[in-house]
């Protein structure tokens, strides 16, 4: 009847990355030259450029198109993208904000118990796949959605996926599968 | 076409004879030259079989060659790791399955070499010999990272359900590189690898207990438990006193640097039993914890119990001493932690309802309960209130007790919609003015002409 049975496991969302295009030629060294916060890469032919109020930071190619990464939400991204955009008019290029699309999103999460990995990894295989000696965490992989859970022994996992809502599916689906695995928090 | 015909029609002559032009068969009138009848050139195709031409030009097919070497190299490989005939022949089969799928065949001749080391490297597992990856990768003399990546595709492409690597298992092998028999040091120094092999897995076992093994690398931690058990088979002082530098000099393998962390970190788990021992009088400390040694591994699952109810009652007592009510029931704490997380200023976290009923209370034998709620409100603030699980309980992974610090998130950013007004005015803050613009490009100019002198 109460909830108190209920648990929020939080998802914390680090890391959003987008991509978007301008649909003009950038000249990289007027940016260089005119915007602050701004670094110029000549060797990889792009410039970074650095925004604070979503805390995002910005690869741009002189082809019009531009990776924002950073963001803490889909939204976050994409009025940073449109600052940026916004930015790049104001230094004289005729800009048209497009295409913009979420490519990657990050986020952990924590479970309140740890994890048993090669009893997880023996339960789900082939889609989990653990090598101690490469990595310490166990990796999940839903091919159907896209995304890949790593699963830490401490509880802790991290999902990336290609937009919120697949992550939060993600957590969704391999909490079970954890929670079979699970190791009493004694030791 | 019957032979009698005996007029030629161009001048009447009955004169004919047979005259094959090369394998035609003609018959040709003598007098005037003219020729009568001919054969067919060639036959009709009849359409039996279909020969490509590409076959009916090859010599003999060869299998490719560098297959054929691949495969040798597998045998190399093979035998320097003494292994048996059928890890032999199973790698060679994983071999040629694998370099003749798509994903292989047209890699580099180093990949390929590389493939070869891990075909071996997935039969050994299979079959009960297990190598690490590292061994493979120095034989090979590639970058571990290579031969990773190339394993996972290999098993991912063949299907093939390997047993997980355990480093128990590895012991053995592992313990072999040493060389520290008595044909190699002098006799106070040296040590049989049965007895070295034993007492290193027990210490491997006693540290996967204790959160040390789980998510580090193995290698160091096969190094720093044979330095350990090495030391504590004969506790002398001029054991104790030699350092794993020197150690590893003395048994000719490479020294790891993270062995020494584990060194640290497992002696301090060995004094945390040590302490338990009833018969020890005297404080334990990581300088003279090694004689203890042997005691603590015979009776490590007793002395564990007992370490962990003691750090219970400890943690009772000084609950009950400062007399705060920072041990609530269970039910209580989750609720306090649920009202927590709803007004927390944990902004950007996500909430997701789940139903766990029974993940709440953690299964049997948790010597332990006050760990459950803090799992959900150590992720979010960063001020928790109370420490994380790791400063509570008696073992806890290093990560835990020492856990990175999380940027602190900004709570305006919850009303963002993506399509709010931008201003100009903080669009501005982002270009510089035309006079910043030419100071710039002149200082990049100076730097530039004096960086060339």
């Amino acid at each position: 009847m109460d909830s108190s049975n209920d648990e929020a496991l939080d998802i914390i969302i680090t890391n959003v990355v987008a991509t978007f295009r301008v649909r003009c030629h950038l000249n990289l060294r007027t940016i260089a030259l005119e915007g602050n916060n701004v670094i110029y890469k000549p060797d990889c032919g792009k410039v970074l450029m650095k925004l604070r109020k979503p805390k995002i930071t910005a690869s741009i190619w002189s082809s019009g198109k531009i990776i924002c990464t950073g963001a803490t939400s889909e939204d976050d991204a994409k009025l940073g993208a449109r600052r940026l955009a916004r930015v790049l008019q104001k230094l004289g290029f005729r800009v048209r904000f497009s295409a913009f699309k979420v490519v990657n999103v990050l986020a952990v999460c924590s479970m309140p118990f740890s994890i048993a990995l090669i009893d997880f990894t023996v339960n789900n295989r082939p889609i989990a796949s653990y090598e101690p000696e490469l990595h310490p965490a166990a990796t999940y992989r839903i091919k159907h959605i896209k995304a890949t859970v790593q699963v830490f022994s401490t509880g802790s996992i991290t999902v990336t996926g290609p937009n919120v809502q697949t992550v939060a599916t993600a957590v969704e689906q391999v909490y079970p599968l954890l929670f079979e695995c699970r190791k009493p928090l004694r030791k | 076409m019957s032979a009698s015909v005996t007029r030629c029609p161009g001048c009447g002559s009955s004169n004919i004879v047979d005259d094959d032009l090369y394998c035609q068969a003609q018959r040709v009138c003598v007098d005037c030259g003219s020729v009568v009848s001919e054969g067919v050139l060639t036959d009709d195709w009849t359409g039996d079989t279909e020969i490509s031409y590409s076959r009916t030009t090859a010599v003999a097919r060869k299998p490719c060659l560098n297959l054929i070497k691949g495969l040798q190299r597998v045998k190399a490989i093979c035998r320097i790791l003494r292994v048996n005939n059928e890890i032999e022949n199973h790698s060679q089969a994983y071999y040629t399955q694998a370099y003749q799928h798509d994903a292989f065949i047209r890699v580099s001749l180093q990949k390929k070499e590389v493939l070869a080391g891990c075909c071996v490297l997935v039969s050994c597992r299979l079959l009960n010999w297990p190598v690490t990856m590292g061994t493979i990768s120095c034989l090979l003399d590639a970058d571990p990272v290579v031969v990773g990546a190339v394993y996972q595709e290999m098993i991912k492409i063949l299907n093939i359900k390997a047993p997980v690597f355990i480093i128990n298992d590895v012991m053995e092998a592992h313990s072999q590189e040493y060389k520290i028999s008595s044909l190699h040091v002098p006799e106070e120094l040296a040590e049989n690898s049965r007895d070295l092999t034993k007492r290193a897995v027990a210490l491997v076992e006693l540290a996967a207990d204790t959160w040390i093994v789980t998510g580090r690398h193995p290698t160091p931690i096969m190094m720093a438990s044979i330095y350990l058990s090495w030391q504590s088979l004969k506790p002398n002082k001029h054991r104790l006193k030699l350092t794993l530098d020197k150690f590893c000099q003395m048994a000719k393998v490479n020294k790891l640097k993270p062995a020494m962390k584990r060194i640290a970190e497992m002696k301090e788990v060995l004094c945390k039993l040590g302490r338990e021992i009833p018969w020890v009088r005297e404080a334990v400390t990581p300088d003279n914890v090694m004689q203890q040694v042997e005691d603590i591994l015979n009776y490590r699952f007793a002395l564990l119990r007992r370490a962990l109810r003691t750090h219970e009652e400890t943690l009772q007592a000084e609950s009950e001493a400062s007399g705060e009510d920072s041990l609530p029931e269970e039910a209580a704490s989750s609720q306090v932690a649920e009202h927590g997380e709803q007004n927390s200023n944990a902004p950007t976290a996500e909430e997701y309802e789940l139903n766990a009923e029974s993940a709440q209370r953690p299964r049997d034998g948790n010597d332990d309960p006050h760990t459950e709620p803090e799992g959900n409100t150590g992720g979010g603030e960063s001020q928790a209130p109370a420490p994380n699980w790791g400063k509570r309980v008696l073992f806890a992974p290093p990560c835990v007790v020492h856990p990175k610090r999380r940027r602190v998130e900004r709570p305006e950013c919850k009303d963002v919609t993506g399509d709010e007004d931008i201003s100009d005015s903080e669009i501005d803050s982002y270009i510089r003015t035309p006079r910043e613009a030419r100071e710039f490009a002149q200082t990049q100019k100076m730097l530039s002409e004096s960086e060339k002198t």
